[in-house]
């Protein structure tokens, strides 16, 4: 046995490990979307079991009301003004320094992703695992992986729910090679395949306005991890072909059946490719406004299968705990405290909104995505 | 009651039906089902519907686990003791 799998004993005496399958983690190289609370426990997990290239890509600052559940990170971190992706890097390097781990920390969209997710002079990743808190992005990777056969790993948690689901792709028509997955007959349906589109802005509640609870998104995080290592090993016919949903505060633990999806649907993401997230037809833009210290926030185009008005009496119930709301039938207007930052947010019916209190674009788009949801 | 379906809530959804987290409702078909619960809690309907007989693209509707798209969508049969879960898509993480 080499010297330097030798701390990985417990695990390669697993059936499907070995030596053999402990090598293909060492020579894997996994993209880890977003490194918040799922973000986090994905990266530590994947590190400890010897994934020699991880690439932790994330926007965002870490904040005291983050270290509830986001495990890579303390009080030192937040007190330093980190960026959570080079504190998880450095948090790793502890944790097992036989492990390279190149941190993004950059906003994830559809003009920058296919470049991301190349960095470190890797070709592309063997599996791209989320940790992403907004739909938006979701079907982003989403597009990202079908279009070049990559394994995705989606995972969702707010309040006391979660759900997850492992998304292997089928062979791009034309391609020489088939994905070994498919040969093993463990293809599964894409994530529009089964959400066919995301809740609309303001629909869903967020971990910011409806909370969550710790141990279920650790759950769903170690879940991924879990079909994430069955995928790098090579286990393919291991893999769970239904989707996870889980509420372990209402003890309540459901197996979806999904396979169906890419028989029956019309995906037009896997089925006719058309890939429209990473088109950038349904990105959100943003505007800094000159002189207001404020960004605007263009909502995605409105579907027209999907355009509804935004419930102004529902969000501005969920806001409330934050700070001063007012709303009328064309805005809303809430006083939002952040990290210690005041805001000010304004939202139009369509979705469109300007974050008061910020030149940034992506710290706008952080307080959309945590106070309005997407 | 023992004729009729169990329709799981999900936890978003709760506060639109006076936060139960499941109904029995009684019904031969998923539509009648989800009729039912439409007139007793217009709210709720208002968020799975988005037309009178289409239901919301980023809400599923399982019976017994199995994706009512892929059987006869709101038509699909519905017998007592099934259950019918509603499930949005979860954004958070």
């Amino acid at each position: 046995m080499p010297h330097d799998l030798d701390r990985y004993h417990r695990q390669m005496l697993l059936p499907g490990f070995g030596e053999q399958g402990q090598q293909k983690l060492a020579d894997a190289t996994a993209f880890v979307v977003g490194c918040g609370a799922l973000g986090t426990v994905i990266a530590n997990m994947l590190a400890r079991a010897g994934v020699g290239h991880l690439i932790i890509a994330d926007r965002d600052f870490i904040e005291l009301t983050n270290l509830q559940r986001q495990v890579l990170f303390d009080e030192t971190d937040v007190r330093d003004g980190i960026p959570k992706a080079e504190a998880a890097k450095r948090k790793l390097a502890t944790i097992n320094s036989q492990v390279r781990v190149d941190a993004i920390v950059d906003d994830i969209n559809h003009k920058n992703i296919e470049q991301l997710i190349r960095a470190g002079d890797t070709d592309i990743p063997d599996i791209l695992i989320d940790g992403v808190d907004n739909f938006e992005t979701r079907f982003l990777v989403n597009d990202v992986a079908v279009k070049h056969a990559i394994p995705y790993i989606y995972g969702g948690a707010v309040g006391t729910v979660g759900m997850s689901y492992a998304i292997l792709p089928h062979a791009i028509p034309g391609a020489t090679n088939t994905p070994p997955w498919q040969t093993a007959g463990a293809a599964t349906p894409c994530l529009r395949c089964i959400f066919e589109q995301a809740p609309p802005p303001g629909m869903n509640p967020t971990c910011d306005t409806a909370g969550v609870l710790g141990p279920v998104v650790s759950i769903i995080a170690n879940y991924q991890v879990n079909e994430a290592l069955k995928v790098l090993t090579g286990n393919y016919d291991a893999v769970c072909p239904t989707m996870l949903s889980i509420d372990t505060w209402q003890n309540t633990y459901k197996q979806f059946k999904v396979r169906r999806a890419y028989d029956v649907a019309e995906c037009p993401c896997c089925k006719q490719r058309s890939f429209e997230h990473l088109d950038g037809k349904w990105s959100s833009a943003t505007t800094t406004l000159c002189g207001r210290n404020a960004v605007q926030l263009s909502q995605q185009p409105a579907d027209p299968a999907n355009r509804r008005k935004l419930d102004f009496d529902e969000i501005a119930n969920r806001l409330k705990a934050h700070g001063q709301v007012t709303a009328n039938k064309f805005m809303l207007r809430a006083d939002i405290k952040d990290n210690g930052t005041d805001y000010e947010l304004t939202l139009f019916t369509d979705g469109r909104a300007i974050v008061k209190g910020t030149k940034e674009p992506n710290t706008a788009k952080n307080i959309y995505a945590k106070y309005i949801g997407a | 009651m023992s004729d009729s379906v169990t329709v799981l809530i999900p936890t978003a959804l709760r506060p639109q039906v006076g936060d139960q987290e499941q109904i029995s409702v009684p019904g031969d078909s998923v539509k009648q089902v989800l009729a039912t619960l439409n007139t007793q809690f217009p709210d709720f309907g208002k968020r799975l519907f988005k037309g009178d007989d289409e239901l919301n693209r980023f809400i599923n509707v399982y019976v017994n686990d199995e994706d009512i798209r892929f059987m006869d969508n709101l038509d699909t049969p519905v017998k007592p003791g099934d259950e019918l879960s509603i499930v949005p898509a979860i954004a958070g993480g």
